[in-house]
């Protein structure tokens, strides 16, 4: 049984600053840098397609987590922000993804502080088993805010 | 404190605990002497923690159940899987670490100490710890079967 998969997607140059994408699942569009480096507003950047696949797969993988830690979960929702570094030599790299979570969860007939301290755990078990997350070399910040609601 | 050896496969540091004995599922057993008599604590080796992934429950069989030989006596769930385990001693369960249900985290750890699963009040113990393996049989199962799944992929 192989345990390996591959992923893919293939652009192509359109002209100028501008480029179409296809993704291996199906999606096409158009992407261009961001306004910071010499590009546009409102299209797909390829550093928001880097923070976004971190952001979407994490996401994912709390939903996972959250079925196997037996969590109701009522929303989920976060912002994710990747710092650029630019360097002396003038390459770039993202130090860092801080991800800004909002969790809320139902508490049922648990303790509220039981059910925030399994929440912590599930989204701590969703980074490590995150497949983009694990895969990037920026630091990885996690800052949730967790709310427990009580009936 | 335990001493262990160790053994790296792919990037994986696994450990055994050279202080017990293991069944091939992965169970070490250990006699306590200091709490009594016939008494084996018993849990995960770090080679199956690893294997299973974070451990999201443990539910161990409850207290005054009585094991026979290899009947299954917990099961793990993780956020990958959830994996029944066989009793390496028959016996009677007299505790269950306490700390499981709320921090069963403690098995990915520290699953040779503060991850224990339970104490078993072994009933034939001497024909029983024959079946088991010492650390260096284990050490070299758990290296064959961790190759093996290195293989898979």
């Amino acid at each position: 049984m192989s345990r390996t998969a591959t992923y893919h997607t293939t652009v192509r140059w359109t002209g100028e600053h501008w480029g179409h994408l296809a993704m291996g699942n199906g999606p096409e569009m158009r992407f261009a840098p961001p306004p910071d480096a010499q590009g546009y507003e409102n299209v797909f950047t390829p550093e928001d397609a880097f923070v976004a696949a971190a952001n979407t797969c994490v996401m994912l993988m709390f939903i996972w987590a959250a079925k196997r830690f037996k969590l109701n979960l009522l929303g989920y929702e976060c912002r994710t922000e990747g710092t650029k570094l630019i360097e002396l030599d003038r390459t770039e790299i993202f130090t860092r993804l801080q991800f800004r979570p909002v969790i809320r969860v139902a508490a049922g007939d648990e303790p509220p502080a039981v059910v925030e301290a399994r929440v912590r755990r599930a989204l701590a078990s969703a980074q490590k088993y995150s497949l983009v997350a694990n895969s990037v070399k920026s630091e990885i910040v996690v800052e949730p805010e967790i709310v427990v609601e009580v009936n | 404190m335990a001493e262990y050896l160790e053994t790296t496969v792919d990037k994986f540091i696994f450990r055994v605990a050279r202080d017990r004995l293991y069944n091939a599922d992965g169970i070490w057993a250990v006699w306590v002497e200091s709490q009594g008599d016939g008494l084996v604590r018993v849990g995960l080796t770090d080679y199956v923690q690893q294997h299973s992934g974070d451990v999201a429950f443990a539910h161990i069989k409850p207290l005054g159940t009585k094991l026979a030989l290899a009947e299954e006596f917990a099961e793990i769930e993780t956020i990958k899987a959830t994996v029944s385990f066989h009793a390496p001693v028959a016996g009677e369960i007299v505790a269950i670490n306490s700390d499981l249900d709320l921090s069963p985290e403690i098995i990915n750890q520290d699953p040779y100490e503060k991850g224990w699963l339970a104490l078993i009040r072994a009933t034939n113990w001497k024909a029983d710890r024959a079946r088991l393996l010492d650390p260096q049989g284990y050490f070299s199962l758990m290296r064959s079967q961790a190759e093996e799944e290195l293989k898979k992929l």
